[in-house]
């Protein structure tokens, strides 16, 4: 025995095993999702729904309840945003072409920070290699007339974190597209990986130090 | 990098495919009004498209732009379906389309040709 769901898709009503039911609205979330931009977004989605209807009525004939396995006939059919991506994406182009490129902007740089990364943002935003410099001036300016520390505070208040990939490159002045997201995302899960193990180092020295005392 | 170079040429595949796909969407269409899911079968023949999926933004913004319209029939299999035609912009966009189809033909077998030639 299973449970089974009555739904309306596009219009039509159907009555769908659990776990199919499970699968279908995963996956009318993804299309709803990766249309959300796109132009004439509600009805792209109307049109998909409607033609998934049609390809799960296609499927049943004789039978009442729809089963996992016709719903992934119809995802087979009508494809996933993956597939779109890959080959021919009409409305996503800008994210893959080269000429897709935002102007540089000021962030701070959780990555590479002292306090709050200010620094480092100002280092990627002027193009200095090395944070370094930049936090030599502060110091300065702070230990000088005393305006290093407000604005620095001004700075840590006001500027940005840089917090998706789409950040991280506009920080740098590099242009948006595929690959350099690749990279991006790349870089922020080896750095979540170098901090982790940092922190299991700290516990286990942490750890040992209780132990002798 | 070689699977870079694997990448560069399937984008450029699909941009190549991309170009013409609309091209043969409305010259099937200049025979007469389709349903969306048959003029993909005829353009899954020919290889230029893939899953259904990606048919539906381009239809929409073809009709947004005037050069497609569409009419509600009912259907005995499931929800009511959208019939697609050329609006009368839509034909001469097409007339255009093939005129540059036309140029662009020569000018790739003329500045191919001594490539073809060679092989």
């Amino acid at each position: 025995m299973n449970k089974t769901n009555n739904i309306n898709v596009g219009g039509f009503p159907f009555v769908i095993d659990d776990d199919a039911f499970d699968y279908l609205d995963d996956y009318l979330k993804k299309i709803d999702k990766h249309f959300r931009h796109a132009e004439g977004y509600e009805e792209i989605v109307e049109d998909i729904e409607r033609r998934m209807a049609e390809l799960l009525n296609d499927r049943l004939k004789n039978k009442r309840i729809v089963s996992r396995e016709d719903v992934a006939h119809a995802i087979s059919v009508l494809g996933t945003p993956e597939d779109f991506g890959a080959s021919d994406s009409f409305e996503y182009e800008t994210y893959e072409g080269n000429d897709y490129q935002t102007g540089k902007k000021l962030y701070r740089d959780p990555d590479d920070k002292i306090i709050g990364g200010v620094c480092s943002g100002l280092a990627a935003y002027f193009g200095v290699q090395d944070p370094i410099w930049v936090r030599i001036v502060f110091a300065l300016a702070a230990l000088g007339a005393g305006v290093g520390v407000p604005l620095y505070l001004l700075m840590w208040a006001l500027v940005p974190e840089a917090k998706t990939p789409r950040d991280f490159l506009a920080m740098r002045g590099e242009p948006i597209n595929v690959k350099n997201i690749a990279r991006i995302v790349e870089e922020q899960v080896e750095h979540i990986a170098d901090q982790l193990s940092e922190l299991g180092n700290d516990w286990k020295s942490k750890k040992r130090k209780k132990k002798s005392d | 990098m070689y699977t870079f170079d694997i990448m560069k040429i399937e984008n450029t595949k699909a941009q190549m495919r991309k170009g013409v796909l609309e091209l043969c969407i409305l010259s099937l269409l200049s025979d007469g009004e389709m349903y969306p899911s048959d003029i993909i079968s005829k353009l899954k023949e020919q290889e230029l498209i893939v899953v259904e999926g990606t048919m539906y933004p381009l239809l929409t913004r073809l009709k947004n732009a005037g050069i497609l319209a569409y009419t509600w029939k009912e259907s005995t299999s499931g929800p009511p379906r959208k019939y697609f035609h050329l609006t009368p912009e839509g034909t001469d966009f097409l007339k255009e389309l093939l005129k540059t189809w036309d140029r662009l033909v020569n000018v790739v077998n003329e500045s191919t040709k001594n490539l073809v030639e060679n092989e």
